[in-house]
Order: structure tokens, then sequence, then C-alpha cells
């Protein structure tokens, strides 16, 4: 990999490593989160630091090219990424789910009991 | 008084009752995190205040819970106690009393500075340990036993925890955040028994877990501009 090519790696990862602390500073990701992205951005770093890491894995795994791995293991990573965040969506749905129906449920039951107790804050209700 | 609970159908009868017997004219406020168990019914049982989260949200929600009831009724402190029966409640009294002098705004029951309160094992001595220099670090002061889950808070503290409370092992971050708003805090000695029932929320994983989170969260939080 040429040098300037090389530069341009680090700077990238130190970039993503910056947006990320901003964006957990700004409270925009929760740290729970944005571990995930903090280690991926520190092995973006390491790998453009030190290519010959790079090399070696590939060559270790037999892959004809070092790019190859790079970009197998990429995507691997984003599928990887990917399918958490549908669980986690997939979660939040049914929470979001369970509490609009806790909600209704409250509402009728406010209303019952205005009803029962005080006709005239129903009343008020209905203007 | 708050109590978080979640599972703790063994114990939290018998933390009420403690409760009631140390600090009577205290209102006692269980707050369920979606319990599967009959946490619930004992609460209700009992005829404490009882608020239901409709699922399992964590101690730092189901806290902030609490601390967003008390300061909507008015109260002046809110005590925090753990429904799983570790902390004594004998120890209530001298746990408000620097709030009702008003030398401090938050107080934390510390089982470290009694000789031979407390017998834990070597990896949650080191834990706690880090944790100690964290608060140090971060705030100059000494805390024997940051993450105790016993303390006590005025009016000032509700204030800040019910606008944020961090969603999981809120105890350092909460600390140290009132420490940056100015706010003061100091520990008393307390004693605590190993847990009466359940199981621990920490495993060995997410030890590792928490001692990564905390250190992100202080790192990260002591650049944000406090308000």
């Amino acid at each position: 990999m040429s040098t300037r090519l090389n530069l341009f790696a680090i700077i990238g990862s130190i970039i993503l490593l910056l947006i990320i602390f901003e964006l957990v500073r700004r409270k925009y990701l929760r740290e729970r989160y944005s571990l995930i992205w903090i280690v991926t951005g520190a092995f973006f770093l390491l790998l453009s630091i030190r290519v010959d890491f790079l090399y070696r894995i590939s060559n270790f795994l037999g892959f004809s090219i070092p790019s190859n791995a790079l970009f197998f293991f990429g995507i691997l990573f984003l599928l990887s990424i990917i399918l958490g965040l549908s669980v986690i969506t997939s979660r939040l749905s049914e929470k979001n789910k369970v509490l609009t129906q806790e909600v209704v449920l409250l509402k009728k039951r406010v209303a019952d009991l205005e009803k029962s107790k005080n006709p005239r804050i129903q009343q008020n209700h209905n203007l | 008084m708050v109590i978080p609970v979640f599972n703790e159908e063994e114990t939290l009868r018998s933390v009420i009752v403690g409760v009631r017997t140390f600090l009577s004219q205290a209102d006692i406020l269980v707050v369920n995190d979606g319990s599967t168990d009959s946490t619930g019914n004992i609460a209700r049982e009992e005829g404490v205040l009882v608020l239901e989260h409709p699922y399992n949200m964590g101690i730092g929600a189901t806290m902030q819970t609490g601390f967003l009831y008390a300061l909507r009724n008015g109260y002046d402190i809110a005590i925090q106690v753990d429904g799983d029966g570790q902390h004594h409640p004998e120890f209530l009294p001298s746990l408000i009393t620097p709030i009702l002098k008003g030398q401090s705004n938050l107080v934390i029951g510390s089982r470290y500075l009694l000789d031979g309160g407390f017998k834990s094992t070597l990896l949650r001595k080191l834990g706690i340990k880090i944790f100690t220099c964290l608060v140090w670090i971060f705030t100059g002061k000494r805390a024997t036993d940051p993450t105790s889950g016993f303390r006590a808070m005025d009016r000032k503290g509700l204030e800040l925890f019910s606008e944020e409370y961090p969603s999981d092992y809120p105890e350092v971050e909460a600390l140290i955040s009132a420490d940056r708003k100015g706010l003061h805090f100091q520990e008393i000695p307390t004693m605590m028994r190993h847990r009466q029932g359940g199981t621990s929320s920490i495993g060995i994983l997410s030890a590792l877990y928490y001692m990564v989170k905390v250190t992100l969260s202080i790192s990260i939080g002591s650049f944000r501009r406090v308000k």
C-alpha cells in the first residue's frame, strides 16, 4: 500500500473515532452501543498503522489478495451489525407496543374513575 | 424511601418490615421493574406505594422512576434501599442525618468504612478500588464504596437525578455528575449483609462491561459542559 493511501487510512480512522466521541458526548449515541464502534474505529486505526497485520491475517487464512480479506471481514462485520440492529429494533417495537397498550388501558381507567367520582370533570374534558 | 425491585419475592417483605421498624415516618415506594415472580403482589399486600414498569427497564430507569415520583409529590428526601435485603435498615437514621443537618446533598452508605464490616471476593474489591480511583481522579474526593446502592439525597439530588440518571450501572456516574453539579456528597459507615435471596445482577462478563462502560461514560462525560 502506498504511503499516501496509508496516511488517508490513518486520518480516516481518527476522524471516525472523533465522530463517535462527539456523538456520545452529545448523547446522540448511548455508551452501551458506542462500545462496538469504538472497538471498530480502533481496529481500523491499528490496521492502517500496521498494514502488515492485514497481510499476515490474509496470508494465514489463504486469501489470494489482502484486499479480499479486508472486504470479506468488512462485509461480515456490517452484516452482523445490521443483524444486531434488527434484533434491537424488534425488541424496541415490542416494548413500544406494550407501552401503548398500557397507556390506552390507563386512559380508559382514568376516564372511568373521573366519571364515577366527579361528573363535572368529565364534562370539562368533553368541551 | 425508594426500593427498586426485580424478582425479590424472597426478601422484599423483610426489607419493608425493616424500614418500618427503623424509619417509621418514611413513605415506602416500591418500583417494580417488570418482575416475573410475586414481588409486585407482596408489595401490594404490604400496603406500600407501588409503581410497576410494564417491562424490565434496568436499575437506572427504575431508580429514576422513583426519583420522578418523589420529586413530583414534593418529598424533601429520597432514600434508596435495595430490595434484596443486603442493607441494614438500622443505619437509615444515620443515612439521613447529614441531609437533615444540611451538610450534604447526597449520602452514601459505605460497607468499607467499618473494620471487618464486609468480606467480599477479591474481584469485587479490585473493581471497587478501581472505581474509587476513578472518583478520586474526576472529583478529587474519596469514596470508599462508590457502587453502593444504599444512599439518601435531598431535593437538589432528586432534581438532578430525575433529569439525568444513567440507565445501566448508574451509581458511580451519578456520584460524579452530582459533584460536577456542585452537590456535596459524603459517606457514612454501614454494614451490609450478603444477599439473602435471589442472584446478583453481576456476572463476570458483565463485571467487565461494567468497568469499561463506567470508565467510558465518565471520561466522555467529563467533556460535557455543566448546564
